[in-house]
């Protein structure tokens, strides 16, 4: 499985394909950091970095699942059955981490005060979800399951809205609540109740992994 | 491995590709699969190499190492032929080493260092057909793998399959070519009608596909073609693809 995935993260760095979400993420960055980060507003800025990233992560995970030819798949298929699913997850996960450690990077650059080791951690956790709900609209949105490049993008950036609207919402457990993560972090309320909402944020990537997995079954 | 009542659509609602299909295969077994296009033969070969889960039935005793190459093999893959096998090895968790002893017995030893998208279609049928073979297969399932290669190939590849059924190997070909015509021992499953049957390897002695097969038999004639050496070898693969019957004199064609 290791192998699978160290070759898939090959093929699709080795491709032009991988530029193009570390484009888009260098220039979202040069927009969001062009200014200083004040003081106080370090864990406001994770959790609206953490939110703001998942499309980018979602359209890495499905440009690193479709980089692979479908009669590739279908090889790495016979070579480690139905964990072939998993190693492409894997991959892509691993992949947006980096894309995660260079925007974490440039948002400490510009901190103007030194965050508590808490709002760290709880900074790097709403990343590490992002990472997840990312590669999970990106899965649900790559060739094996919505054919057509244009549905499929048009699915990724609708699927991302929903996810917003929806945490804009009056019932906002039906998605990944990414509007209350920027509320409460600005709000200095997230420390208090992040490992409910960590767990409430990471319930719906489970859900859209195993839907994943599901149609994979006769989607190969 | 043992195929019971198998049955197969790609979409609910949509035809049936396949239906109660029953097949047995024993070790050692190599399998012709034959049949129309659009038949259901590469449906069946991804089936037997789990590549498709079957709606209804079951294929049961699958041999654990699984090899198979696709009728075309992906070349838009950024790798060398070299570094793409030896990905593939690191995959299968098997040495190396076999990359080049495969290469070598495939006659593509000297384009290791190509890219692959920079390969002719029959050297990126032999890496499909290299990567097939890495790791001894237990069922080696091989869509149509005599398509696009050169003599020295054609002959070798029907005693690498012999090799892989003595050590107690399934093969399953589909081969519109006929080139395992003759092969000792081959069985042939004929596929039609949401069918699979085992026939007569002498039932289906010609083509499946050749219109003229489904009627009476027309009068043959023997038609002289003459060509650049250099296109030889792919002008006689398109005629034996549209069910013609070729012969080629070796010595003169350029592969």
């Amino acid at each position: 499985m290791i192998a699978l995935t160290r070759f898939r993260i090959a093929a699709y760095v080795r491709s032009h394909r991988a530029f193009q979400p570390l484009i888009g993420l260098l220039v979202l960055l040069a927009i969001l950091y062009g200014t200083p980060i004040p003081a106080g507003a370090e864990l406001g800025t994770m959790a609206d970095s953490a939110a703001i990233l998942i499309p980018i992560f979602a359209w890495a995970a499905r440009g690193l699942l479709d980089n692979e030819p479908d009669e590739q798949r279908m090889i790495s298929i016979t070579a480690v059955g139905r964990r072939e699913a998993v190693t492409g997850i894997a991959a892509a996960w691993i992949f947006n981490a980096g894309l995660a450690a260079i925007s974490f990077a440039v948002l400490t650059l510009r901190l103007s005060a030194r965050p508590e080791v808490a709002e760290v951690l709880a900074g790097v956790g709403l990343h590490l979800i992002a990472i997840l709900a990312g590669t999970t609209l990106g899965a649900l949105t790559s060739r094996p399951i919505l054919g057509s490049p244009a549905t499929s993008t048009l699915a990724l950036l609708l699927g991302y809205l929903a996810v917003l609207l929806l945490s804009l919402s009056g019932q906002p457990w039906l998605t990944v609540p990414l509007m209350m993560w920027m509320r409460e972090a600005h709000h200095g309320e997230l420390l208090a109740h992040f490992p409910a909402l960590a767990a409430w944020s990471l319930l719906w990537p489970l859900i859209g992994l195993a839907a994943y997995a599901r149609l994979r079954r006769t989607r190969p | 491995m043992r195929v019971s009542n198998l049955s197969f659509r790609y979409r609910r609602g949509g035809p049936w590709v396949l239906s109660n299909v029953d097949l047995d295969f024993a070790p050692g077994d190599v399998t012709e699969i034959v049949g129309r296009n659009g038949a259901g033969k590469s449906t069946l070969l991804r089936l037997l190499a789990g590549l498709l889960t079957p709606l209804d039935g079951t294929i049961s005793s699958r041999p654990h190492v699984v090899g198979y190459a696709p009728e075309r093999f992906p070349t838009e893959q950024p790798f060398t032929v070299a570094g793409y096998l030896r990905h593939m090895a690191g995959v299968r968790r098997t040495d190396p080493r076999q990359v080049e002893a495969w290469a070598e017995r495939l006659g593509m030893d000297h384009l290791l260092g190509h890219r692959l998208p920079d390969l002719s279609k029959g050297t990126a049928h032999k890496v499909g057909l290299a990567q097939a073979l890495l790791g001894g297969p237990g069922l080696l399932v091989l869509d149509e793998p005599f398509a696009g290669l050169d003599t020295a190939t054609r002959s070798e590849l029907p005693v690498i399959i012999g090799e892989v059924a003595e050590r107690g190997g399934l093969v399953v070909v589909s081969d519109h070519q006929g080139d395992l015509r003759g092969f000792p021992g081959l069985r042939r499953v004929e596929v039609g009608g949401t069918a699979a049957r085992e026939v007569d390897p002498d039932e289906v002695a010609a083509d499946p596909d050749d219109p003229a097969d489904a009627g009476p038999r027309e009068a043959l004639t023997v038609l002289e073609v003459t060509v650049a050496a250099s296109r030889a070898g792919e002008l006689a693969d398109r005629l034996r693809r549209e069910g013609h019957m070729v012969r080629t004199p070796e010595a003169e064609v350029a592969e």
